[in-house]
């Protein structure tokens, strides 16, 4: 191996490990590796840029503007409380609906920004009801990996890997994704039913308070929700028909937030550019130059031919092994860098002879955003709600929730092994 | 402890204590909008901070609010039903 890829090697490992020891908030240590890739010149300025994926960037930026203005009008809240009376203020339906809701909202505006969203109305439900919030958002960050399994734009490493192979529309990942995850949803919520329901009983009293709530009320600005709801719409069937206009994503996204903004004005954008998540972009950023410095030294590409090696290309072996590794290296790693250092990992594998990656490409996927539920630092969604849980003086400890989430991961990706091998590898 | 306030042609006012909050429900007596603006000033004041489980409102047709305050923010809330006019005084008084 050549002087240049040991350093590249080294850096990457320290870094690597950094993220996972959370000493070091993972954006500063992120920029760190990436700035040391261009400082030692293992790669060039010119060619770090390069690796930057400004779709995964643009697409990031795009969602949160759009969503984080919607939020403003009460309407996530007002979809909640409908939730709430529609179950009658029956806890367990109500953590079957909301876990459902977090499911549809991570599919279509990403998981992170949808469990913000949900975690706050959840705790104001579970308040009234005088029941203990932490089996709803358990069950929330396991449908929120699953829902964001689903789509494109859903959980951000298939936001990556969408990004990374331009084949792969949004509609080709409903196509192949969104039935599985259908699949795995349909199975945990009798599970989640049969774990929580005695642990979330109330009163007659308080289930009536809940059903005499005027959530109408929750609209605060009914406006800016035409506006929002108008704008989301057209974002929405602008992804579905992405390809048609041969669009990338991002260019979607980006528009559908812009003209939002043309139509609230000046003060919605200054409100709007301060909730976008610019420690998460700069991981990103700095992730992406990080890897860079393994794919110009050439470690990228022998990892590639050694994994070939391993499974003979045999591609239901290899398939298999990028669907469990990913898994269980996502439940215990942040499934983004995971998926950084994967992809071009796959594209190698196309260039050394494996003609049909496509069941690489949706194990990539399943694996590391179903692996995410497999324990409590297994992806951002995670970590957002127990922290923001913790805060609130509901802690969710690592073994609670590994004791829940490490059994279902499993369970899903062993549907997702079924899946794969009956519909890309018989 | 606080002791407060309250013009009763405005709203009615009532208050318990649950476990370690304390629940409130408000009336709005009249439907000035001076005084539903004011309501929702205290809510947006808690919405918007990042605390949850600090104020939690609860809206009820007949302009009636139920609102759960955490003992820790309970001086808090009433200072911001002071702010907006909703009550009349508020004072320090001996237990």
């Amino acid at each position: 191996m050549e002087q240049q890829a040991i350093w590249a090697v080294g850096i990457f490992l320290v870094i690597y490990a950094l993220i996972i020891s959370e000493k070091i908030h993972r954006t500063i240590v992120a920029m760190i590796g990436g700035l040391l890739m261009v400082v030692l010149g293992i790669v060039d300025q010119e060619t770090a840029v390069h690796h930057i994926d400004f779709n995964t960037l643009g697409l990031l930026i795009g969602m949160m503007i759009i969503v984080s203005t919607t939020a403003e009008t009460g309407v996530f809240k007002y979809i909640a409380v409908l939730a709430a009376k529609k179950a009658k203020g029956e806890p367990v339906r109500i953590l079957v609906l909301l876990s459902l809701i977090t499911a549809v909202g991570s599919a279509f505006l990403d998981n992170v920004t949808t469990v913000l969203l949900m975690v706050p109305v959840t705790f104001s439900i579970t308040r009234q009801l005088r029941v203990n919030p932490v089996p709803f958002l358990v069950t929330q960050i396991i449908a929120s990996n699953v829902g964001g399994t689903a789509t494109l734009i859903g959980d951000p490493p298939n936001i990556m890997i969408g990004s990374a192979v331009k084949e792969l529309t949004f509609m080709a990942f409903i196509d192949n994704l969104a039935p599985v995850a259908f699949i795995v949803m349909a199975v945990y919520v009798p599970l989640f039913i049969w774990m929580f329901r005695k642990k979330i009983q109330t009163t007659d009293e308080l289930k009536r308070s809940v059903m005499e709530m005027n959530e109408k009320e929750l609209i605060s600005d009914p406006k800016l929700l035409r506006k929002c709801l108008i704008v989301l719409g057209l974002t929405l069937i602008g992804f579905f028909t992405h390809q048609l206009f041969q669009l990338e994503s991002a260019t979607v996204a980006l528009a559908g937030a812009f003209v939002l903004l043309l139509l609230t004005g000046e003060h919605t954008m200054e409100q709007a550019f301060t909730k976008v998540e610019w420690m998460t972009i700069f991981f990103f950023v700095g992730l992406f130059v990080l890897v860079s410095g393994l794919i110009e030294t050439g470690v990228i590409a022998e990892l590639a031919k050694r994994a070939i090696d391993l499974t003979g290309g045999d591609l239901v072996a290899t398939s298999l092994l990028i669907l469990w590794l990913s898994a269980i290296a996502s439940a215990f790693l942040d499934n983004i860098p995971f998926v950084a250092t994967m992809i071009p990992m796959i594209q190698e594998m196309g260039s050394m002879g494996v003609s049909n990656l496509e069941p690489l490409w949706w194990s990539l996927a399943l694996g590391a955003c179903l692996g995410g539920n497999g324990s409590l630092i297994g992806a951002s969604a995670n970590l957002i709600v127990a922290g923001m849980s913790g805060k609130e003086g509901y802690p969710i400890r690592f073994v609670q929730y590994l004791k829940i989430g490490f059994p279902l991961m499993l369970l899903s990706i062993a549907i997702s092994s079924v899946y794969v091998y009956v519909r890309y590898l018989i | 402890m606080l002791r407060y306030r309250f013009d009763e042609n405005v709203l009615k006012l009532s208050e318990s204590a649950n476990e370690n909050d304390v629940e409130f429900r408000i009336v709005l007596v009249t439907d000035e909008p001076f005084y539903q603006a004011g309501m929702k000033r205290v809510q947006q004041e808690f919405d918007e901070n990042r605390v949850y489980t600090d104020v939690l409102f609860y809206h009820y047709p007949g302009r009636e609010y139920k609102i759960i305050v955490r003992k820790d923010y309970y001086v808090d809330f009433i200072l911001q039903l002071m702010k907006q006019r909703l009550l009349q005084s508020v004072e320090w008084a001996d237990e």
